[in-house]
């Protein structure tokens, strides 16, 4: 698992402060505090959007735009819940409106949605497989387990990022951590790699 | 595996790796994890899922990354103090419910201001508008007043026999409108008088002068004007004013030619009546009538009936004049029988439109001699308790006989719809419909698909 916040906080900031009081010292306009929330949350954003979007730049210009409107929202910034959930909560509203835009692209304007970047030469066949695996499961369960494997978010977190009631994440996460086990133990063809590389780049 | 085999949900063991059960439980877990051979598997099989997820890995974010948000950052200025949120971001802060609270009050007032305050609004510039016209009115009877003949003119509007229907409608005090009622009078018939109320005097007196010689001796008819007052008056005690309303009629010598009295349950009982009151007695008679309560409205207008009336003088003349000539045929000059009986075919023709003309002149001078009044009394409204209404059972029941006739109703209406209008919606939706789906299972595609 990559990307920890905690780890964040021994690694590029004050492991005395928390995000929390981080986010209200840079409200007050200590520009050191924001960049150690960058330099904190960066690569776990970047990730986020890296994973749930094909083309690479997508993601860039989305985590580039997440931090943006983190800056513009300072003034407004309350701290009545995590910095986390907060951040993944604006990210994911994001996210949200750039598939909408992609969708409405795709059907009235004939755009492509995405410009998939091609396979590197060393993509390991077990990493096309999950990705393959985690692209067959139905899209809320794929969010949620997303959430709580690669974010480390946690059930009532993920609850509060989707706006749905925690018994609901909690099943759900079984069910797409099954599903996910099914898929992985099926007998994958030789050349599914090769195949699931060259249907990215159709799509 | 099924809940009844096993102490704990399979969801559990999920929490319980991923570290989201209490202390208490997480132990429960375990020892029941070390005990069943089924859940260890279902433990470890989630683990290795799970580890196997972190073969996707990510690169590094791009350098271009920092560069472009610290210049974001460096761009932004920073305030000491957090700026105040607009008033927008602080109502959509709010809880749905204060929000639906705000939302529904504000449509509440504008209803209340659209209802209440809209129509006092227009009410009052719809009297300022009444009071100017009276001005004005004033001014042009005045104008009138000193015009010596022909083209007198109110408000700029010649006026001719056929055009002297005057009218005049009154809401609340009557204070100040006389002079211009009066001057009305006087522009429309010179012959007639106006009281210091501006009603007629002597308008029922078409017999006696009919044919009133005027100032420069010329043979000048007396205009004969069919009045009609409108009258609704607040009173005390509807029962009390019909008494005294009868007690007026027979003073004044006139009659009811229609009345309806109307006393519906828990609210205020009124009576209408149509009055016949001889003309001279008009004036009299509507004071009397101002002494039962509140006037909340009164109208009146009167119709010159004179030149309608002369000619049907003229008419009646002529026709009395071919009935004699066909008597004097009769009797003098002799024929067949043929001629006898055109003869006396045309006496019964000319007799039939005597007697015709004859009853329209009887019910035209009536008209005049008697003045309508349309009188409407409507009762201050006292609730009460009514010891004398149905009983609850009595009126559940035929509230319950009400709701099934109104549910038979609406069914009947739904059914009467669906069979006037289903071919047609049915139409409307395969041309609509059909499109709409097509493209929301090419959205429901694409969306899936990213």
């Amino acid at each position: 698992m990559d990307h920890l916040a905690s780890t964040a906080d021994s690694e590029n900031g004050s492991p005395r402060e928390t995000d929390e009081q981080l986010m209200v010292a840079f409200t007050r306009g200590s520009k050191d505090a924001f960049s150690v929330l960058f330099l904190r949350y960066k690569q776990p954003l970047f990730g986020f959007f890296r994973r749930r979007l094909a083309d690479p730049s997508h993601a860039e210009e989305l985590t580039q735009e997440t931090f943006l409107a983190v800056l513009r929202a300072s003034s407004r910034y309350q701290a009545c819940a995590l910095f986390r959930t907060y951040l993944y909560a604006v990210s994911f509203k994001i996210l949200r409106a750039y598939r909408r835009k992609a969708a409405f692209r795709a059907m009235f304007l004939g755009v492509r949605r995405e410009n998939r970047e091609a396979e590197a030469p060393n993509t390991f066949d077990a990493e096309v497989l999950i990705r393959e695996a985690i692209g067959k499961l139905e899209s809320l369960d794929r969010e949620i387990l997303l959430l709580r494997e690669f974010e480390q978010l946690s059930y009532a977190e993920i609850a509060e990022v989707l706006g749905l009631p925690l018994n609901t994440v909690r099943s759900r996460l079984f069910r797409a951590r099954r599903s996910l086990h099914d898929l992985l133990a099926a007998p994958a063809l030789p050349s599914s790699a090769a195949k699931v590389a060259e249907s990215e780049e159709r799509a | 595996m099924t809940i009844t085999a096993h102490s704990v949900a399979p969801e559990e063991i999920m929490a319980f790796l991923d570290g989201e059960l209490s202390i208490a439980e997480a132990e429960t877990v375990a020892a029941h994890i070390e005990q069943c051979l089924e859940c260890a598997g279902l433990a470890r099989e989630l683990r290795n899922t799970s580890q196997s997820m972190s073969a996707w890995e990510v690169p590094n974010s791009p350098s271009s990354l920092d560069e472009s948000v610290k210049a974001l950052a460096a761009q932004t200025a920073f305030n000491a103090k957090p700026a105040r949120p607009g008033a927008y971001i602080r109502f959509r802060r709010l809880n749905w419910k204060v929000r639906a609270v705000i939302v529904g009050g504000a449509v509440a007032a504008a209803i209340i201001f659209a209802v209440i305050v809209g129509p006092v609004m227009s009410d009052s510039s719809y009297r300022q508008s009444r009071r100017s016209k009276t001005v004005v009115r004033e001014q042009g009877a005045e104008i009138g007043d000193f015009a010596s003949s022909g083209s007198r003119s109110i408000d700029g509007q010649p006026i001719t026999d056929q055009q002297s229907k005057t009218s005049e409608s009154i809401n609340g005090p009557l204070n100040g409108r006389s002079r211009s009622f009066s001057s009305l009078v006087q522009l429309a018939a010179p012959g007639a008088a106006a009281d210091s109320n501006g009603l007629f005097h002597g308008l029922g007196d078409h017999v006696e002068n009919s044919f009133p010689a005027g100032a420069n001796g010329a043979s000048v008819p007396a205009p004969m004007i069919a009045r009609v007052a409108s009258l609704t008056i607040l009173v005390k005690d509807v029962a009390a004013s019909r008494s005294s309303v009868d007690a007026l009629l027979a003073r004044h010598h006139g009659y009811s030619a229609n009345l309806n009295i109307s006393t519906p349950e828990n609210a205020p009982r009124s009576f209408e009546a149509s009055l016949r009151i001889p003309a001279p007695e008009l004036i009299l008679a509507i004071g009397d009538l101002k002494t039962l309560g509140r006037v909340e409205n009164e109208s009146q207008s009167g119709e010159e009936v004179t030149q309608q009336h002369t000619d049907l003088v003229a008419r009646l003349k002529t026709a009395r004049d071919t009935e004699e000539r066909f008597e004097t045929i009769l009797t003098q000059r002799t024929g067949n029988v043929s001629e006898v009986l055109q003869v006396e075919e045309g006496i019964a023709r000319v007799r039939g439109e005597i007697e015709s003309m004859e009853a329209e002149q009887k019910a035209l001078e009536h008209r005049v001699d008697f003045a309508t009044v349309d009188l409407q009394l409507t009762e201050e409204y006292k609730a009460q308790l009514n010891p004398s209404a149905p009983s609850a059972s009595t009126r559940l029941h035929n509230a319950f006989i009400a709701g099934i006739r109104h549910a038979s109703g609406a069914l009947f209406g739904i059914v009467l719809f669906f069979v006037a209008y289903g071919p047609v919606l049915l139409i409307w939706l395969l041309i609509v419909g059909f499109p709409v789906y097509l493209v929301w299972r090419r959205y429901r595609k694409l969306h899936a698909g990213i």
